[in-house]
């Protein structure tokens, strides 16, 4: 291994194949390919749903219509054909399991290839999964244990049946229908996803997640997450997807809204590993999501992601610091490799005095891959003593991928304070040098010198999460970080 | 509304007259670009923080009626070769030495080389350049003393297009100084090209104190060869709408950039800095430093851009964007941007917007100084940064001398 060098590395790289690429043979009960508004009241009465929602549907369904695709991000693909796409497909089995031994064995296996049996999961980490496999929820855990604190969570047509009056309060409230092409889709067509209310004054004692998966192959998964956290209490979400190997293009168009009322604090990680293309750049998931969360007086939102899969990415989790005092953070790792393209970063847009927000945003690129940091910090007139912190820093691991920042800073208020600073390098040679003097492998170094690198952002995730975004940095960066 | 939009270029481009100075094909070309298209809205990325709505509803000053003659204007620089030019006329320096070759630009043979545009001002400028410089310092001469340049703008809506040629090992330094007419109302856009060959040694100064009637905006195009040392310092001392847009593509290894900027604004100011700093070749070095302030309801844009192509490893960019806001109605818009597809690179950018530094305030009051005293010693040294970039003496008196008029700093 010593004589690992780093074209071996870029080597190895490009070889690496998707590890968690496989399709559950569960059959599916799907709508007709294409869209119409037959197929969105089809959509609407397969899930049994009050007129209101049908009517929002429908209505961003029109705003859709009149939309274009936005081209400014830094991607290039193939355009999906929307006519092309079906856009229900749940698992046939609808009724709900009672107890963990319903459960469809196959799905079991499923998720034990994914690591995270259930099993295992609700001994040992204390976490309540609600594992979506194809749109709909199919097994929620201590459910009992956070109805007796009054947290709501389920998913999102559950939510719909049971707490309706409170779906079509806060929904679509951040992020709007006519918000953007891909969000406008999503409100017209999303399947299900999660819901979740924390009570006043509630802290939920255990992290949520929820298990996203693309199953049925050519369905888009348009998945609607709303959390909901009222006045002091606090919540930590979890968000985590791996896809099997496919060959057509998915696409998927995520909508997630986060209201954090006075007082409240939501955190919100993700760990994204959407099947990322074949070495050649043929296949894998577009990953086109809206992601926002309002915070209102004194109260805090913080985003961590660790990105490694997805063929195309298009994603700014953003947050609204609308109240004084409130807070937002996003942290984030993205990782591209072969012919991955990302585009991410985050929107700050500070309207309450003394609002503070914090972008730490570490990009990591390989192979013949495309990673850009676009993010905006909009500073209005009134939010006075407003700070703003960014630091946005690329690593270059070959000489074929590009690393690029497109920061927007915006500021109207003279008592602000905003720094930004962004890097870009490849592994400094003297660090490699000191490392390998004092007897490590090269190959160790780079994943020491990597881990190093991203620690500022792994280090926000929950315990449970930062084991798995470590096993996908290492299996996005295999070779280079242990 | 739609008419109405449709409308804005053409009823800006109405009462001008083709200067055709530009080759037949430029002409054409600049025609078909122009066809159906509409002055830039806030949509377009690179107006995204412009307002063209002013310069659409302008009144013009009529040229023909104000003074034509090139009343003694203000040169800054004493100890210069002073060239005069306004748009009708031009005054060479008598004394130029050997090795400077400066005629119009239609006379050039060379000065429409690689002419192209991207812009609609672009394309105008290609139309409607009235007047142009095509200026030539030949091989391994030494200018001994800066060339001043000093521009009167006098009304009216005017474009010029400027050719300047600097042969291998040559080195210079030139002043552009431009001014207008208090009380009159004109737009000029001017179009510098620049080909830096190698080895040449060459600083610009664009020193623009138009009056306050003015929209006063500046294309610059350069190409550096191998081993060239380049500078732009860009001076925004007053002007009611500056656009500046600079762009360099290095093209010879080890070759030196410097793009400097340095602004103070206030009443209802715009000034909007584009940079793209194009990196094609490896080992080389460049460095950006903009630096502002923004008073009363002045607006400032930033948007810089390092661009290294795939090849060019070894390269060390850094750019810098610094501005203090200095009212509630003030603003800035800062977009550092980094496009890099080279791995072995060291790139690096900040922005900062924000306030003086409250310990820094508060040592300067506990010896004795009143708080603006103290403020303006502070913003002075702020913007001291970029005005180091100046060698000459007469120019920075005459900048400071203006800043304390404009802002009632004591220098």
């Amino acid at each position: 291994m010593a004589n690992y060098t780093e074209n071996e590395l870029a080597q190895d790289l490009q070889n690496q194949e998707y590890k968690f690429g496989f399709v559950t043979d569960i059959e599916s009960e799907t709508v007709p390919v294409g869209l119409n508004e037959e197929i969105i009241r089809l959509i609407s009465s397969k899930k049994n749903e009050p007129d209101w929602l049908l009517n929002y549907r429908l209505k961003s369904f029109a705003l859709w219509k009149e939309m274009t695709e936005p081209e400014w991000a830094h991607v290039h693909y193939e355009k999906p054909d929307f006519q092309g796409i079906t856009y229900y497909s749940a698992p046939k089995q609808t009724k709900k399991y009672e107890s963990w031994d319903d459960v469809d064995p196959e799905l079991k296996e499923t998720m034990k290839k994914l690591g995270i049996s259930m099993e295992e999961q609700q001994r040992l980490t204390g976490v309540a999964v609600d594992f979506v496999m194809d749109s709909v929820s199919v097994a929620t855990s201590f459910k009992a244990k956070l109805n007796e604190l009054g947290i709501i969570f389920c998913s999102f047509s559950d939510a719909v049946q049971e707490h309706p009056e409170l779906v079509q309060k806060y929904m679509g409230t951040v992020v709007p229908n006519t918000d953007n092409f891909y969000a406008a889709l999503n409100s017209a067509v999303f399947t299900d996803g999660s819901f979740c209310y924390i009570p006043k004054g509630v802290r939920c004692p255990m992290e949520l997640s929820t298990y996203f998966r693309i199953n049925a192959g050519g369905t888009g998964q348009f998945e609607r997450t709303l959390v909901v956290a009222d006045e002091g209490s606090y919540v930590s979400y979890l968000e985590g997807c791996t896809a099997p190997q496919r060959d057509e293009n998915q696409l998927h168009a995520a909508v997630v809204e986060l209201i954090a009322m006075d007082d409240a604090e939501i955190k919100y990680s993700t760990v994204q590993n959407w099947y990322p293309g074949d070495k050649a750049g043929k296949g894998g998931v577009f990953n086109f999501v809206t992601k926002r969360g309002i915070c209102h007086t004194n109260a805090k939102i913080s985003w961590t992601q660790v990105e490694t899969g997805s063929a195309v990415t298009w994603k700014y989790p953003s947050c609204i610091l609308k109240g004084d005092h409130s807070i937002g953070e996003f942290y984030s790792v993205a990782v591209t490799n072969n012919y991955q393209q990302a585009d991410t970063g985050t929107k700050m847009v500070h309207l309450g005095k003394n609002t503070k927000s914090t972008i730490i945003s570490k990009g990591i690129s390989a192979g013949k891959s495309q990673n850009s940091y676009r993010g905006l910090v909009q500073i209005h007139k009134g939010a006075k003593n407003a700070r703003n912190f960014s630091q946005c820093d690329s690593l270059l691991m070959t000489d074929e991928c590009g690393a690029h920042t497109f920061p927007y800073i915006e500021c109207k208020n003279p008592t602000a304070k905003i720094e930004h600073e962004a890097t870009t390098s490849k592994i400094g040679e003297d660090q490699l040098f000191y490392c390998m003097q004092r007897g490590i492998s090269e190959e160790k170094a780079i994943s020491l010198i990597v881990n190093g690198y991203c620690k500022e952002v792994l280090n926000q995730l929950p315990m449970e999460f930062a084991v798995e975004a470590q096993k996908l940095l290492a299996i996005s960066l295999e070779g280079s970080v242990g | 509304m739609e008419t109405n939009t449709l409308n804005k270029l053409s009823l800006f481009v109405e009462d001008l007259h083709e200067a055709s100075l530009a080759p037949q094909p430029l002409i054409d070309a600049a025609k078909e670009y122009l066809l159906g298209q509409d002055l830039p809205t806030t949509k377009s990325e690179r107006f995204k923080y412009t307002r063209l709505a002013k310069l659409a509803n302008a009144n013009f000053t009529d040229p023909s009626k104000t003074s034509n003659s090139v009343e003694k204007p203000l040169a800054p620089i004493e100890d210069a070769y002073l060239l005069i030019i306004n748009h009708e006329e031009v005054i060479l320096p008598q004394d130029l030495p050997k090795g400077v070759d400066i005629c119009l630009i239609q006379d050039s043979p060379v000065a429409w080389h690689e002419a192209a545009f991207k812009d609609v001002f672009g394309a105008l400028n290609t139309l409607h350049a009235q007047m142009g410089l095509s200026i030539c310092i030949r091989r391994n001469t030494v200018l001994d003393k800066p060339l001043q340049i000093v521009h009167a703008h006098n009304g009216g809506k005017q474009f010029f297009r400027h050719h300047l040629q600097f042969e291998q090992n040559s080195e210079a330094q030139i002043y552009f100084v431009s001014q207008s007419m208090e009380g009159s109302v004109s737009f000029a856009h001017t179009h510098f090209q620049f080909d830096i060959a190698k080895d040449a040694r060459i600083k610009i100064f664009k020193i623009q104190d138009t009056s306050s009637g003015h929209f006063h905006f500046t294309e610059d195009r350069a190409k550096q060869a191998e081993g060239s040392h380049f500078q732009i310092n860009t001076l925004t001392l007053d002007g009611s709408f500056v656009r500046n847009d600079s762009q360099v593509q290095i093209q010879g290894e080890h070759a030196q950039t410097y793009l400097n900027g340095a602004y103070w604004l206030k009443d209802d100011q715009h000034l909007a800095n584009y940079t793209t700093i194009d990196h094609q070749v490896p080992n080389c070095e460049s460095f950006e430093t903009y630096k502002g302030v923004a008073a009363d309801k002045a607006v400032g844009v930033f948007n810089g851009k390092v661009f290294v192509r795939k090849d060019a490893q070894k390269t060390n960019a850094y750019q810098s964007n610094a501005n203090v806001l200095l009212s509630e109605d003030a603003s800035i818009n800062s977009k550092p941007e980094l496009e890099i597809y080279a791995d072995d690179v060291k790139c690096s950018h900040g922005s900062t917007t924000g306030q003086l530094d409250e310990n820094a305030l508060f040592y300067l009051r506990a010896r004795g100084l009143s708080e603006s005293a103290a403020k303006n010693l502070l913003l002075q040294a702020f913007m001291e940064d970029v005005l180091t970039y100046i060698p000459n003496e007469d120019l920075l008196k005459f900048i400071h001398h203006r800043i304390g008029q404009r802002f009632n700093w004591v220098y």
